[in-house]
């Protein structure tokens, strides 16, 4: 919202303060100043409008003329040289004489131009600092007269302030608003527009002859208080040169009294107002009342809307004629012809004007300040500031009937404040009389000071306007003393912290130890965007129907994500187009997986290892494979207490899932709490996405509910000292049949042929063979078994036993043959 | 006998040098001093040695014993030698690069989320999580959000389907909308109603808005968020709390500054502005870098806690743009384009 500083002027004298200190209060007191403009003409002496009376070529210079200029009678005709060619003999241009100062300190002097003497320059409107129009001499195609100082002429100069409002400050949403808080700032005084119009100025006359017979809300929930005034014999012209100054500094452009008052109003009370001609409206009477569905209106803006029955327009006899609050219909607006108005000043419902404003795609001065929220007990004061301005610059008389529709619910608020409630909740004191001063320039009169029996506290019963509806309980009025004693003077302190057992949330310890372990195992660790492609997601699996945002923003982020390899793929492509060679990337992060019916926000950690393409290297290292992702990924599951050891894999067959069958596998159940895959992706899914070579990956996904804090304290267990016994084994089995089934079946007999005696302290599988000496379709898994006893040597006579025993039971197995 | 010891001698010179490893070696020892070697030999027939010669020739024989025991010894060291030099192959051009992978990379707003972190838990933050997909009642409702707030709208925040069913996002009423998160406020709540105060929390995490991505916008992006609960906690606590995390990140003499300013959430409320030396691309004194403010009483009394007993105050940063100004980023989307050019930088 723009704010001009010399129409702040009218209400509080802040001309002893410069821009700076003034955008600085503005911003103290919680308002952004997003830009500090400049507007209008500087000051300058030695400047008249001036008439060219000849144009002849100067005798040395092709592209000069040497021009006779009427700078008016005090002054007399000047010989000027000039450069410009936008002109001709006739026109009036800003003359400049030696004296002058120009924007940049550019000083005129008498001079002498290729032997030509210049008693001056005419100027354009860049010299003269009022824009950035360079192309040639400003012409002033108004005609003013010619001797007339050009500060007469031209807009005064002026600084707007660019601010922010926040919403809770609809009151600020104007020239008095944002007065009365400098004024409380600077501690001046705020001078409000002399209000002259009263009900009894009305010219009271025939029924018959009213312009407005009647109003008729229909909707007074959406309409809460519509009054309107009609007024008699206006002559539509310009507004005074002073309104237009201003409107055009806040960028807005002047069209004729009656409707820049309307603008100058809303600018100065934050309260919309509309004028209709008498004339247009049909039946000499107003409606307030949803449209009808698909009735059509050409609002002023020239487009033609198409509106439902949840909108509310204003009608006539006929028609709508204007979509309420929001902007007038086109065939009822002020003409040049206008002579009769009918002023509408009211207040709509913020949800309905912001629902049918976004609807319609149509917002104006009005639909903001409705939708933020207007003031009803200030409207009356609007409307008779309205009529005020306008009986000043258009002329003619109130009539009539003053309608008013709805009511509005007499305010009246007051709030208890302790002063001492102020100082605890701030952390230092701010004196009573601050508070008092800081109140009361805020217009928060303190009605009442007691002393509170019981507590022996002051209490202050502070009176809250009408339009700070934002003020209801004392912390409120808190934020109001902070802001005017400055929220840069909040002394400076040290943290205090009393203790607190808490620890960091086990989620974010399980990130964080993922996170280092991958980093620690030379990952690059990635962030992609959680919104995917419904393709991607498609590609892996994923409850795609599930995944769908109801309003994605654009078709290439419309799904949640169910993987982390997508992204990951994503960027190793990108890393790969634009050569730069990569081979380890992982992300931590969100996904989301549907299980038993339901989609189920997952912590998740995903990796991958692609073939470093294009590396060249003086010695070559070997790639990773499945087992080195297998520990990879058993790694960062021990972080969430999942000992992948433990769990059944399944080998992955469908080449649907993205893995390559054979060659990857999944764990876990989402059911039981985490998931997992990891292996080779799909070398032809990889291939399909333009990357080159073969990647591995590794994705695990847990439920953060099941990620619990490790607060298991370790105990010690004594070891033994005595030197193990070392055997070896080899069993020849199915092709088909996993190790880790034998290995199992293999410890459970040894754990049974050992007994109590001893103990099998590791079981590790240290060859797989196939080939000469293993039938077809077999292969040799050979282990290795330490057996240890605490406190004494094992003899080789029980171990051997042991192990006799062990291989026998072994041997029984179905499909188990020992290997001799 | 004298030559004999001699030309055993030079005999085992010659052999011994030319021994390659330890099995030769052995065997050669023992030709000349096994129980059956030559100068063992020659020992035993000391038994027939004239006595007057005894002592001389005693001399000779210890003494021809006494350099081969030292030939041995010389022998074993070479072959010790030469299976070290056999073991280390060619001596290495220490220069060479390693042929290994460069090391990993934490992303840059790990990095800065785990400093932040860090700087909180000093001062007995903990580091609180909740979920992305969030419900109205979390996001806004018990944020004070009024439900015809412009945040609120299907234009600014993604929803979800009426239908759509999360298992571990808890709903507080039945007919609100699940939604992505706008801010990590949700999880001050989620916090405070899972326990009583005292709290003091940082939550960072992932948000969401529904913003056309350029160099300054992205569809998601991270924030950070302090929520500290208490009895008499004052605005004058929180500006300490901004002016340590500056220092401690900034340096010493980092400024803060507040500006009032409105959020449903807190009252009063405040945006801070820092002031920094040696902030790359920065050429204005005080640049915005957050929001805070008291949590308002509202707040409290909707998760349960007692507004006339606790006070509290919160502070929140967009994670994505502290980088940007510690590092001097100038575009958001190189964040999630993972170029290894981009994150190797911040290693």
């Amino acid at each position: 919202m723009k704010i001009s500083r010399s129409w702040l002027q009218s209400y509080v004298d802040l001309a002893s303060f410069p821009d700076d200190e003034i955008s600085r209060a503005i911003t103290f007191l919680g308002f952004e100043v997003e830009a500090v403009l400049h507007t209008g003409a500087p000051r300058l002496d030695s400047v008249f409008v001036g008439e060219v009376l000849t144009r002849e070529k100067h005798p040395n210079a092709d592209k000069l003329s040497v021009c006779s200029v009427d700078v008016g009678p005090q002054h007399g005709t000047k010989t000027i040289v000039c450069g410009a060619q936008n002109y001709k003999v006739g026109d009036r241009v800003p003359v400049a004489l030696p004296g002058a100062v120009l924007p940049g300190n550019f000083e005129i002097k008498q001079s002498k131009i290729r032997g030509q003497s210049s008693d001056g320059m005419m100027c354009s409107g860049r010299e003269l600092g009022v824009g950035e129009d360079h192309a040639g001499l400003l012409i002033l195609t108004d005609r003013p007269a010619v001797g007339l100082p050009i500060n007469e002429v031209l807009p005064s100069a002026d600084t707007v302030f660019d601010i922010e409002v926040t919403p809770n400050r609809p009151d600020c949403l104007s020239h008095l608003g944002i007065a009365r808080e400098l004024a409380a700032f600077f501690k001046r005084e705020l001078c409000y527009p002399e209000i002259r119009f009263t009900a009894n100025s009305v010219s009271a006359g025939p029924v018959e002859s009213e312009l407005l017979h009647s109003v008729r809300v229909e909707s007074q929930q959406d309409c809460p208080l519509y009054t309107a005034y009609s007024i008699a014999g206006v002559k539509i012209g310009p507004s005074p040169g002073w309104m237009q100054d201003r409107l055009r500094a806040i960028g807005l452009r002047p069209i004729n009294n009656v409707v820049d008052v309307g603008n100058y109003v809303l600018h100065e009370y934050g309260q919309p107002v509309h004028t209709f001609d008498a004339a247009n409206l049909r039946g000499r009477q107003i409606v307030v009342r949803p449209a009808g569905a698909g009735e059509a209106m050409t609002t002023l803006d020239g487009k033609e809307r198409s509106m439902d029955p949840s909108m509310l327009v204003i009608a006539d006899a006929e028609r709508s004629v204007a979509v309420a609050g929001i902007m007038g219909g086109m065939d009822s607006g002020i003409s040049d012809g206008t002579v009769d108005l009918v002023l509408e000043v009211a207040i709509f419902r913020r949800q309905s004007v912001r629902a049918t404003s976004r609807r319609l795609g149509l917002s104006s001065d009005a639909s903001y300040r409705y939708e933020r929220g207007v003031d009803p007990h200030s409207l009356q004061e609007a409307a008779h500031r309205t009529l005020d301005l306008i009986l000043d610059t258009a002329g003619g008389k109130v009539v009539g009937k003053l309608h008013r529709v709805g009511s509005d619910v007499p305010w009246q608020r007051e709030i208890l404040l302790h002063p001492e409630f102020v100082n605890e909740r701030l952390g230092f004191p701010v004196p009573f009389e601050e508070m008092k001063a800081s109140l009361e320039s805020l217009e928060l009169s303190i009605t009442r000071e007691e002393t509170v029996f019981e507590t022996n506290a002051v209490q202050w019963t502070v009176s809250i306007p009408s339009w700070r509806d934002d003020l209801d309980r004392p912390i409120d009025l808190v934020e109001e003393i902070l802001r005017l004693h400055g929220t840069d003077r909040i002394p400076s302190a040290v943290v205090t912290s009393p203790g607190l057992l808490a620890e960091d949330d086990p989620l974010v310890i399980f990130n964080r130890k993922a996170t280092e372990y991958l980093v620690g195992h030379d990952f690059h660790e990635c962030v992609n965007y959680t919104l995917r492609s419904r393709k991607e997601q498609e590609d892996a699996g994923g409850a795609v129907e599930d995944l769908a945002l109801s309003n994605p923003f654009v078709e290439d982020q419309s799904h949640l994500r169910a993987s982390l390899i997508g992204g990951l793929l994503e960027s190793l492509k990108l890393n790969q187009a634009r050569g730069v060679v990569v081979s380890r990337l992982a992300e931590i992060g969100r996904t989301f997986l549907k299980e038993g019916g339901q989609l189920w926000e997952c912590a998740t950690v995903g990796f991958l290892v692609a073939e470093p393409v294009g590396e060249r290297n003086w010695k070559s290292r070997e790639f990773d494979d499945f087992y080195s992702i297998k520990h990879h990924l058993a790694a960062v599951a021990s972080f969430a207490g999942i000992d992948l050891g433990r769990q059944p894999l399944t080998s992955v067959t469908s080449p649907e899932s993205g893995w390559q069958p054979g060659h990857a596998c999944v764990a876990g159940l989402l059911a039981h709490g985490w998931t997992a895959s990891f292996g080779l992706l799909g070398l032809s899914a990889v291939k399909s996405l333009g990357i080159e070579g073969k990647v591995y990956a590794g994705v695990l996904a847990v439920l953060p509910e099941k990620i619990s804090a490790d607060t298991k304290r370790r105990r010690y267990k004594p070891l033994s000292i005595h030197p193990p016994a070392l055997r070896d084994l080899a069993v020849v089995v199915d092709d088909s049949t996993a190790s880790d089934e034998v290995r199992k079946a293999l410890a459970k007999v040894a754990r049974e042929a050992v007994g109590n005696a001893f103990q099998l302290e590791s079981l590790q599988v240290f060859d797989v063979y196939k080939g000469q000496g293993v039938p077809e379709g077999k292969k040799s898994l050979a282990f290795s078994l330490v057996f240890r006893a605490d406190g004494r040597t094992l003899t080789d006579d029980e171990v051997n036993g042991a192990f006799q025993k062990l291989q026998d039971r072994l041997a029984a197995i179905p499909g188990y043959v020992l290997r001799k | 006998m004298e030559q004999t010891l001699a030309a055993l001698l030079s005999k085992a010179h010659s052999e011994l040098s030319l021994l390659k490893s330890r099995v030769e070696f052995e065997a050669a020892k023992a030709r000349f001093v096994g129980p059956n070697g030559e100068l063992t030999a020659l020992m035993k027939q000391m038994g027939a040695v004239p006595k007057e010669q005894r002592p001389a020739m005693g001399r000779l024989i210890n003494e021809a014993k006494a350099r081969l025991q030292t030939e041995l010894e010389g022998a074993l060291a070479r072959i010790g030698e030469a299976e070290i030099t056999a073991q280390l192959g060619p001596a290495i051009d220490p220069t060479l690069p390693s042929p290994d992978r460069g090391p990993g990379t934490y992303h840059p707003l790990t990095q800065v989320r785990e400093e932040m972190c860090r700087i909180l838990r000093k001062v007995g933050f903990a580091v609180a999580d909740g979920p992305e997909v969030e419900t109205e009642y979390t996001c806004f409702d018990a944020l004070n959000t009024p439900a015809d707030h412009p945040a609120r709208d299907a234009q600014d925040t993604f929803y979800f389907p009426k239908q759509a069913r999360f298992g571990n996002v808890s709903k507080h009423t039945p007919g609100e909308r699940y939604l992505l998160r706008t801010h990590t406020s949700s999880v001050q709540i989620r916090t405070m109603l899972k326990g009583p105060p005292p709290i003091r929390i940082v939550s960072p995490g992932r948000v969401y808005r529904r913003d056309a991505t350029d160099a300054t916008h992205s569809a998601n992006f991270h924030q950070l968020e302090c929520l500290y609960v208490d009895r008499n906690v004052t605005v004058k606590d929180l500006k300490a709390l901004l002016d340590y995390i500056f220092a401690s990140l900034l340096g010493k003499d980092t400024k803060t500054r507040f500006r009032p300013h409105y959020f449903g959430y807190t009252e009063p409320s405040f945006e801070v502005d820092l002031s920094a030396r040696h902030l790359p691309k920065v050429n204005k004194e005080w640049i915005e870098i957050g929001g805070c403010g008291m949590v308002d009483p509202i707040v409290f009394d909707g998760v349960g806690y007692d507004s006339k007993v606790w006070t509290g105050y919160a502070f929140g940063m967009g994670l994505e743009r502290l980088a940007m100004l510690l590092f001097g980023i100038d575009d958001i989307r190189y964040f999630y384009q993972n170029d290894l050019r981009f994150l190797r930088q911040f290693a």
